[in-house]
């Protein structure tokens, strides 16, 4: 792999250690093997948002021509949220695409990641399903993301409602997952989420 | 007593952190934003920022069609770039050569103002300017008479101008006349 972006990855892994938010706990960093080419991040959900006590992972490759070019940074751990794939994980964000700049670090990279968890970007989905329910029934998604935050993250909201209806679905021979992603889409619609499911 | 000693003791210990930091600091100052060590053949933006020559050269070099500061996003180039000469170290070695020389200093030299500007009628200090075009008026766009400063000279200079201003007046006139009766 090329020096500059090791270098700069050595450098910036101490400079994530010695920050202030990993005293804070708010974000974390972790090699993955020796090679530096590929680490795991880790980002504690915003306060006051749905995301709040869950522990998100993020899987973060850097390109050999890392810093000049972004690092691939995607959600391992599911999130319901209009910017980010609910199914692959993939983010929308500028700073990881056209917008990056030569100066970001991972520890600028995660800090924004924590801002887009707060604020979300509608108009720029990534998941447009999620960006929709977002406008049309707000407290829907809140409660949504809640949800997920509790199901995937260890946040600390559990909703006995939600689980019922996907309990329902998985008495029907639905998988868990997709029981909750179908009820999801249809906001917690049990009768149209059969309705997709067995169509 | 003990209190004291105590006192003095973390007091220094204080001082000795103060210190410490302070020399972080000041080595942090002097860092590459890009590839963040200390910066090799170091140049710095219109802006105010630090890089390596080599590391911003590459990052114009990947962002052609966007050029903007890494940390500040404000707009650069590479004419704009001002190199940073220390005392000492003038060694050229790059490990990571095949990168155009550094750009150089804009150096501007103070002005030399010596000489007889009277003289200077011919070289630069008389400037004359017509245009015909589909209006007549257009005739008469533009004559000036400068010398190097923008200050008049004195000596006939003035007159002239005056005079010739006069006379074109006249020729517009007259020429205006013969297009309204024509």
């Amino acid at each position: 792999m090329n020096n500059i972006a090791t270098q700069r990855i050595k450098r910036e892994f101490k400079e994530v250690i010695k920050s202030e938010e990993l005293a804070k706990c708010s974000i974390k960093v972790d090699l993955i093997g020796d090679s530096y080419t590929e680490l795991k991040g880790e980002i504690a959900g915003p306060p006051d948002t749905p995301y709040e006590g869950g522990t998100f992972f993020l899987e973060i490759k850097v390109p050999e021509t890392y810093p000049f070019n972004p690092p691939k940074v995607r959600f391992m751990t599911k999130i319901w949220h209009p910017n980010i794939s609910s199914v692959t994980g993939a983010i929308c964000l500028d700073i990881l695409k056209d917008q990056w700049a030569a100066a970001m670090t991972l520890r600028t990279v995660l800090l924004s990641l924590q801002a887009l968890m707060a604020a979300a970007e509608p108009d720029d989905p990534q998941d447009a399903v999620v960006a929709k329910q977002y406008k049309e029934y707000p407290e829907i998604f809140a409660k949504t993301a809640s949800h997920w935050t509790n199901v995937y993250a260890g946040g600390p909201n559990k909703n006995s409602e939600f689980d019922t209806k996907i309990q329902r679905l998985i008495d029907m021979g639905i998988e868990r997952d997709q029981a909750r992603g179908a009820l999801s889409t249809y906001n917690w619609d049990l009768e149209r989420a059969t309705e997709q499911l067995f169509s | 007593m003990a209190t004291t000693s105590n006192e003095s003791d973390s007091s220094r210990k204080n001082t000795d952190n103060r210190e410490n930091d302070n020399k972080d600091e000041q080595n942090n100052m002097f860092e590459c934003n890009i590839c963040l060590d200390y910066a090799k053949d170091a140049v710095v933006s219109v802006c105010g920022h630090l890089f390596c020559w080599p590391c911003l050269h590459q990052w114009l070099e990947t962002r052609s069609s966007r050029q903007v500061c890494p940390v500040c996003k404000a707009v650069i180039s590479k004419d704009k770039v001002i190199p940073i000469y220390g005392r000492g170290n003038t060694k050229q070695e790059d490990p990571r050569n095949k990168v155009p020389p550094r750009p150089a200093g804009q150096r501007t030299e103070p002005d030399a103002n010596t000489g007889f500007p009277g003289f200077n009628f011919g070289d630069g200090g008389f400037h004359l300017s017509f245009g015909i075009g589909a209006f007549p008026f257009g005739f008469l766009t533009s004559f000036n008479f400068s010398d190097r400063h923008g200050v008049p000279v004195g000596g006939q200079l003035p007159q002239d101008d005056h005079y010739l201003s006069k006379l074109f007046l006249w020729i517009a006139v007259i020429f205006i006349i013969w297009l309204l009766l024509a």
